[in-house]
């Protein structure tokens, strides 16, 4: 497989920066080829059992894929959003497919996929997650981003105090309250009450 | 909630969390000043602030990279993994994807299989489980799967193993209820690989539908021994009351057993022998017997629940007449305590030949013969015996079938039934390797190919045949509905390097067979049987061939099968004409064309749809021109006497003004002359024809282009050309419509016309947008809007969509034509005019007809006359 030169991925990066939604649509599966490679290569230097739980991943992404000479800081900001969601998208994708396995077996046979990395109830917690935060986005983009970088890219607060421009006690208040939200969300069931 | 609303509360929210618990109470009564909705709002979300401390703080990258890991697994057809070409996937389970591979170095099939990574990691346990999968598959069992190679590329471990021509028992389950011997034979055979597998010490762990494949002859095969060992629990974990959810663990990164097929001291997380492996084939049996699961529940947890603690029902009361023994076997392999269960699959074995045996004699008994014979084997000694036996059968059987072939060819020459008409369907592909679908698609093709060159024999198109693919087949109705004497089935099997055909010639007055006859040949010589079959099935037409005639017949399209099925793929979404087929029709021509750069056929497809798209103004009418008399000619310097190559000059030359009739009618007519069946040489006769006014020639063209492809889109679309240039238009409407049966509208201009003239305008308008919202910004459905809109007097929003066009048609004026067949239809006749002669010199007015009604305003005027002459339309 070829491996697409830092210029060509940098280039890409800074186009969909400035507005261009084509751009983005190029430039994912360039940057999904590279969380796969690096995420395989984590997972065989993980123990078994251990799972990464920081930003090393998309960091190291980053680096590897960006030409850092040509990209100002805030464009990592993109570069890590653009990780962050992917991360969700191929997370939920997995998700849903193991809900529909279940669903799928019908009564009389409940179809289990051994090879399922997320089990039912974590699954059906993404899905209700997902949900949540697609409401909380209608109303509030910002939480929806620190939330996506945090959980999804396993960004630090400080680390996305850096990438978004913000102070990090934004970042903890903001956090803290979008928690507060879509705990609420989830465990009530409501998303769009007066 | 309004936005506004939802911002006081997040402030109210974020000022609270400030303030010491304690004190928020107070704040809220100031803050909230009676709003006790909001009040209550803000309170319920500081219980969640609470409540989620935790809650999504441990971030779920890991997972994300565990699932994209996960996924790096997979590979692409065509990828090559050592020695191991990828061919196509066969199937995807938790234990790995599985592959269609050829052995570039040994050069046969094989079965690839990816580990996931997470069950490679531990290099100890890796090396347990192929210790214990290579000891299973050294038993040399023919029950038992036979592994080729355990191997890793980089960070991929993969195993290899011969390659089943099956299907999963799973799959065979689904599909059909299983008869009670069949199950039984399966069981039996199950059995006996578990019987030389315990005796080697091998445990299986994970026996279940799907690890359970058929094989095409009758053997059942046993895959993945050893390989539960790799998903199974560390084995420190051996308690005795140890909860259930030790296996069955919800939460991130849990990995779940085969609940459904486990047994009970396996769902406790307990260790696990031999018996175990009989639970699980008792679990199959029942499910093979009763069609359900012996232990049902909604959830994993369910399940393991009531096989812990539940009795499933009796087979009695699920099935009608079942054998006690059965029912007391079945009821002794599913004995919740080990120790009451059978000891040894070699008891279990014993008891089901038993069983088996009783309810053959019994059916044979009752003078009903079972379709198969049980494969009963007994020791390793009597299977060989009993293989012998089978094959001398077999052997004896063919001998039979040759002989009587023989003489029924010699007494039963069908005398006084002619048969001057044929279809050739595509074959059945039976084999479980989705490859042999282009054979399959292939043989006939080609045959039918052979068949349209001979004269006095009318053989349907295979755009025609084709939708009776993958049905089933009554030749009776197949012969109604395209008007042909016989009809020619084949079903394509294969066993490993071996191909066999079977062929079946049916009368389709009375479904009797007219003729049979079985090919074996090797995957290689596939051209060879081709030819053979089409020469055979010539014979047996009666047809005397000339020596020049058989000359033909042996005639090869190209060496290269997947160059033919790329043709053959292009060719049918040519017959659609939207724009999007048109491209993939191309494409398809130029994947044909890589494969085979001297495959005549694929250019004439390639020019065809130039043609085609030149002509709908998708792509600049003089480039459509120019490319496809390139393909054209390209084709015709590979090979003079393809019809197709004829056909598609001369339509470039028919199809594009200025006209050049004579020659093109020659074209025509000489592709005609090489291919007498070849539908749409007759099509673009008539259309030619029609271009010139010569309607009542036209339309007798038409319909034998309809009558050797009566399911073609387009030839259906030609049909109603010349009722339409005769005026009849409710006709041509009628026809129009059985047109749009068969595939998507508005793929031609005339159409629009005929709906002008029957006034059914606000109906096509409505169906025009609905059309739009798929193919957007196709010219040809603007144009119709256009068009209505000019009929219906709506002026201004007609010269809408003319200055639209413009946009679309740019310097080089494509759609110049339609402009001045819009202006006309607003009756103004200096523009109208002013645009054709516009496109004319723009090589823009592809596809003019004169006779069309839509010319009417300006038919008189001098002008028209001679923008006629410069066509090259005779006046």
């Amino acid at each position: 497989m070829m491996t697409p030169s830092s210029q060509e991925v940098t280039e890409l990066l800074l186009a969909w920066r400035d507005g261009n939604e084509a751009a983005l649509e190029k430039l994912l599966p360039l940057v999904y080829d590279e969380l796969h490679r690096l995420a395989a290569r984590y997972m065989r230097r993980e123990s078994p059992g251990h799972t990464l739980q920081t930003s090393a991943l998309v960091n190291e992404a980053f680096i590897r894929l960006i030409d850092q000479q040509q990209v100002h800081w805030q464009n990592r900001a993109h570069f890590f959003g653009i990780a962050a969601q992917l991360m969700r998208r191929i997370l939920l994708d997995h998700a849903r497919g193991q809900a529909r396995a279940k669903r799928g077996g019908g009564l009389h046979r409940v179809s289990f996929d051994e090879g399922a990395i997320v089990s039912e109830q974590c699954a059906a917690e993404l899905i209700a997650l997902d949900d949540a935060l697609n409401a909380l986005a209608a109303f509030d983009s910002r939480k929806r981003r620190i939330v996506e970088l945090r959980f999804f890219g396993g960004l630090s607060n400080e680390e996305v105090a850096e990438v978004m421009g913000m102070s990090l006690r934004t970042v903890e208040r903001e956090w803290r309250k979008a928690k507060a939200w879509l705990h609420h969300a989830i465990s009530e069931g409501e998303t769009d009450e007066a | 909630m309004r936005p506004e609303r939802w911002q006081q509360i997040d402030q109210l929210l974020e000022v609270a969390l400030d303030h010491p618990p304690a004190e928020r109470d107070a704040f809220l009564t100031k803050a909230c000043a009676g709003d006790e909705t909001l009040r209550r709002k803000v309170e319920s979300l500081l219980r969640s602030d609470e409540a989620a401390q935790s809650f999504i703080e441990a971030p779920a990258v890991g997972l994300a990279a565990e699932v994209i890991a996960e996924r790096q697994a997979r590979l692409r057809t065509g990828q090559q993994l050592g020695h191991y070409q990828i061919l196509s996937k066969l199937g995807a389970g938790g234990m790995g994807e599985v592959y269609l591979a050829q052995d570039t170095r040994l050069g046969r099939k094989v079965a690839l299989k990816i580990l996931p990574t997470r069950f490679t990691q531990d290099a100890e346990r890796l090396r347990r489980f192929e210790q214990e999968a290579r000891a299973a598959s050294a038993l040399n069992h023919p029950n038992i799967l036979t592994i080729h190679e355990i191997g890793q590329v980089d960070a991929t471990h993969y195993i290899v193993t011969e390659f089943i021509d099956g299907q999963p028992l799973r799959q065979r389950m689904n599909d059909v209820r299983l008869r009670l011997s069949e199950a039984l034979d399966v069981a039996v055979q199950v059995a006996s690989a578990l019987a030389a597998a315990h005796e080697a010490g091998i445990v299986h762990r994970d026996i279940k539908p799907e690890n359970i494949m058929l094989r095409r002859d009758g053997y059942v095969k046993v895959l993945d021994f050893g390989l539960a060992k790799l998903s199974e629990a560390p084995p420190e974990i051996i308690d005795m009351h140890a909860p259930i959810a030790a296996k069955v663990t919800t939460g991130f990164g849990a990995v779940m057993g085969t609940a459904p097929y486990m047994s009970p001291e396996q769902a406790r997380g307990q260790s696990v022998d031999a018996r175990s492996d009989i639970f699980s084939l008792g679990i199959v049996l029942y499910e093979m017997i009763t069609g359900r699961a012996p232990f049902e529940g909604e959830s994993s947890s369910d399940v393991i629940a009531a096989l812990l603690a539940k009795e499933p029902l009796p087979l009695a009361e699920c099935l009608a007449e079942v054998p006690r023994e059965l029912e007391q076997l079945v009821a002794k392999t599913l004995c919740k305590d080990r120790e009451k269960r059978y000891q040894s699959v070699n008891d279990l074995l014993v008891n089901l030949k038993a069983v088996n045996q009783d309810l053959e004699a019994r059916t044979n008994g009752r003078g009903v013969i079972s379709g198969e014979v049980a494969a009963v084997h007994r020791t390793s000694a009597e299977y060989l015996l009993n293989e012998i036996q089978h094959h001398k059968r077999a052997v004896f059987l063919a001998l039979a079938i040759l002989v009587i072939a023989s003489v029924t060819l010699v007494y039963f020459e069908w005398p006084g039934k002619a048969i001057d008409s044929v279809a050739v369907l595509p074959f059945v592909n039976a084999s479980a390797d989705p490859n042999l679908e282009y054979l399959a698609d292939g043989i006939p093709e080609s045959i039918s190919n052979s068949l349209s060159q001979l004269p006095h024999l009318k053989v349907m198109s295979r755009n025609s045949v084709f939708s009776f693919k993958g049905r089933n087949i009554n030749a009776k109705e197949i012969g109604q509905k395209l008007g042909v004497r016989a009809v020619l089935t084949g079903t394509v099997t294969q066993q490993g390097e071996n191909l066999m055909i079977s062929l079946e010639l049916v009368d389709t007055r009375d479904n009797s067979e007219l003729w049979g006859q079985q090919y074996n040949r090797r995957l290689a010589d596939v051209f060879a049987v081709q030819e053979e079959i089409a020469k055979e099935v010539s014979d047996k037409l009666r047809l005397k061939l000339t020596g020049a005639e058989t000359q033909q017949l042996a005639k090869r399209p190209t060496e290269n099968l997947k160059a033919f099925q790329y043709y053959v793929q292009g060719r049918a979404y040519a017959h659609r004409r939207t724009r999007e087929d048109l491209l993939r029709a191309i494409s398809y021509c130029e994947q044909a064309i890589k494969e085979d750069p001297n495959f005549a056929l694929a250019y004439t497809g390639l020019s065809d749809a130039y043609s085609n798209l030149g002509v709908r103004g998708y792509i600049e009418p003089r480039e459509g021109r120019r490319k496809s008399e390139e393909a054209a000619r390209q084709a015709l310097a590979l090979d003079e006497g393809v019809a197709e190559a004829h056909a598609a000059l001369g339509l470039v030359y028919t199809h594009y003004a200025p006209f050049n009739f004579s020659l093109g009618d020659r074209e025509l007519r000489r592709a005609i002359e090489l291919s007498p069946s070849l539908a749409m040489a007759h099509q673009y006769l008539a259309t030619s024809l029609a271009r010139q006014g010569r309607l009542e020639e036209s339309l007798e063209e038409t319909l034998k282009a309809r009558e050797l492809d009566p399911l073609s889109p387009i030839i259906a679309r030609t049909v109603v050309l010349p009722y339409y240039l005769k005026r009849d238009y409710a006709r041509a409407l009628e026809l129009l419509r059985q047109a749009d049966q068969l595939g998507p509208p508005f793929t031609t201009l005339l159409e629009f016309g005929v709906y002008v003239k029957n006034g059914t305008l606000d109906e096509t308008l409505g169906r025009l947008e609905k059309a739009k919202l798929e193919r957007k910004d196709d010219p040809l459905l603007i144009y119709g809007i256009g068009i209505i809109y000019a009929a219906q007097g709506k002026r201004a929003e007609a010269l809408q969509i003319i200055k639209q066009l413009e946009q679309m048609s740019g310097s080089s004026l494509i759609q110049a034509q339609w402009i001045a067949r819009i202006y006309a239809g607003l009756n103004d006749r200096e523009q109208a005019l002013t645009w054709l002669e516009r496109g004319l010199d723009a090589g823009a007015n592809a596809g003019f007809v004169k006779d069309e009604p839509v010319w009417d305003p300006i038919r008189n005027d001098p002008r028209f006359t001679n923008l006629l002459v410069r066509m090259g339309i005779a006046t």
